[in-house]
């Protein structure tokens, strides 16, 4: 018999996320479903950098130490898992947790491999089809772009994780599965809600509620009173802040809370400054699966840590899909020193200065390089306020960030080493922290655009520990 | 009227989507909430920002929770991936928005 409710736990809200608070509701049977979100829009990127260096990585490696952590709790206690860790390679990450969870002893976990958003290969099919994979930003065709393509991974929905579910899955492992889709493919598979077909407004307004019940979850504590200027200054604890739970009904609507043994806070503030978190226009948040309009939105605090959550209605799903390409633009590589009182606006200015005369001089191409004060400017960059003349004057420190773009190897090094003379010729008293500062790193940058979505054939396969 | 800073009277988040930084402006209060629909326009976050922000500021008001959403487009030097600022993802955005000020009766 379907429960007449349904509990989902956002487990974690990017890659490298501490599990603590996941531990805590697995280990308290606080939900039915642990949703892992671990891919940001630049985590592909972040992947793709070691994949790289391994043809074997290009996952969420945190999930290895789930495997050993979380997991095994919450199978024991019958929670099941849905991630969409296995980033650029679902299937190796699937074969190291299946190993991982059988070194410790556990047998018979299903774990479900969500495969068919990597459309890298196909990518020049569809510009011989006619697609000219057009920058959603600047509107470009991607044939005016040079660099070397690096990945291409399409933002799927939620039918594949309904899907592995109605098929028994304990864990999924998938990869570029829109984040709030991992929350609605539980619903969809608990509640039998419609997903295709001749769609009733009814039907589509549970597909929203659903989604947004999933951007309210994706992001772990930051709908439970973490990064909040809401809540500030956070009477709460948040060295062990609690994860919100949502209790989601047949109708979509949700009860958000958190474990009574955690800190944190759920309240209609931090509800809603999670809802409007890298939304757009709220009447038309778009995913693979439907249209959510947010703007009827109600938010009631109904106890302490306790937040009533409805009227999110849908329209129907877009014709297209977001893909979003990798391309390999070159490297970046920065430095920070420090400069105190007496003269540390001067001394780092004139810092700034002797550096751009040395970097001017070098037989290597610097494509661009920016110079901030930290104390000053790092942060707003132009847009910060320069503080009055005394104040700047005695200040008792300001850090310096050089930072440049290049497109070789060599610049980054190169450009770095000619200015360490400084610490004995520069301005007085120059301070560099040994470690500091990273030369070459890789830059990719992403090329959004949208595809038909015929397209796009996922595939869930089903392998067991 | 008294010059006020918004951060008396709202709160603020903000996040990016590749060059895409969006900001959250959420009223304190239903009273302020009328404040800030009057008073913070796209026209006068842009300016605030300066250069950081090079495309236009679009402005969605959200009555249900008392709060405009600021879609500031080629915000974020490129997108996180590729920015060389020190605030990539425009986390940052927000603390900067809750530092303008504005004219409130008082």
């Amino acid at each position: 018999m379907t429960k007449y409710s349904i509990k989902i736990a956002g487990a974690q809200g990017f890659y490298g996320d501490s599990p603590r608070a996941a531990i805590q509701i697995a280990k308290e049977k606080g939900a039915d479903y642990l949703v892992i979100d671990s891919l940001a829009e630049l985590t592909l990127s972040i992947l793709q950098k070691d994949k790289l260096t391994d043809e074997k990585l290009g996952y969420a490696r945190d999930i290895e130490l789930m495997a050993s952590t979380l997991f095994p709790i919450a199978f024991k206690n019958g929670i099941k898992i849905v991630t969409n860790s296995g980033g650029l390679n679902p299937e190796v990450a699937a074969k190291k947790v299946a190993a991982l969870l059988e070194k410790q002893g556990i047998k018979g976990i299903k774990i479900a491999v969500i495969t068919g958003d990597n459309l890298l290969p196909q990518l020049g099919e569809m510009q011989q089809a006619g697609l000219v994979l057009e920058n959603m930003d600047n509107c470009l065709p991607l044939s005016s772009s040079s660099f070397e393509i690096t990945h291409a991974n399409v933002y799927t929905g939620a039918h594949t994780i309904a899907e592995a579910l109605d098929k028994g899955a304990d864990l999924i492992l998938a990869g570029r599965v829109a984040d709030p889709c991992l929350t609605l493919g539980i619903l969809i598979h608990h509640f039998k809600w419609k997903l295709e077909g001749n769609l009733e407004q009814h039907d589509l307004d549970k597909l929203a509620s659903g989604i947004a019940v999933g951007h309210l979850l994706e992001c772990g504590g930051q709908a439970s009173g973490g990064n909040s200027y809401a809540e500030w200054p956070m009477d709460y604890s948040i060295s062990n802040l609690g994860y919100p739970i949502a209790e989601v009904f047949e109708d979509g609507s949700a009860i958000f809370s958190k474990l009574e043994s955690q800190g944190g806070k759920v309240s209609r503030n931090t509800i809603r400054e999670q809802l409007i978190y890298e939304i757009h226009d709220p009447a038309n948040y778009i995913t693979p699966d439907v249209i959510v309009d947010f703007t009827a939105v109600k938010i009631e605090e109904i106890a302490a840590n306790k937040v009533r959550f409805s009227s999110i209605k849908g329209k129907p799903r877009p014709d297209k899909l977001k893909l979003s390409i990798g391309l390999m633009e070159g490297y970046m590589s920065d430095q920070f020193m420090f400069f105190s009182w007496p003269y540390a606006f001067e001394k780092a200015n004139r810092f700034i200065e002797t550096v751009k005369e040395i970097w001017a001089k070098l037989p290597v191409k610097i494509e661009r390089a920016e110079f901030s004060l930290i104390g000053i400017n790092g942060i707003h960059g132009s847009a910060a306020p320069l503080p009055a003349k005394e104040v700047l004057d005695e200040m008792n420190e300001i850090g310096v960030r050089l930072v440049i773009k290049h497109n070789d190897l060599r610049t980054g090094k190169m450009a770095m080493q000619s200015i360490i003379c400084l610490g004995l010729n520069g301005p007085p008293g120059l301070i560099g922290i040994p470690g500091w500062g990273k030369t070459d790193r890789l830059m990719l940058s992403l090329w959004p655009t949208l595809i038909p979505r015929e397209w796009v054939k996922e595939k869930v396969e089903i392998i067991e520990s | 009227m008294k010059k006020t800073k918004l951060i008396e009277i709202a709160s603020a988040r903000s996040g990016d989507k590749n060059n895409v930084c969006n900001i959250g402006l959420m009223a304190k209060s239903p009273e302020f909430y009328a404040v800030l629909k009057e008073k913070v326009t796209s026209e006068k976050v842009k300016e605030h920002f300066k250069d950081l922000i090079k495309g236009p500021v679009i402005r969605h008001e959200w009555d249900a929770i008392e709060s405009l959403n600021f879609i500031c487009n080629q915000a974020l030097d490129g997108g996180a991936s590729r920015s060389l600022r020190m605030d990539t993802l425009g986390k940052n955005f927000s603390s900067h928005l809750l530092r303008m000020e504005i004219e409130i009766e008082g």
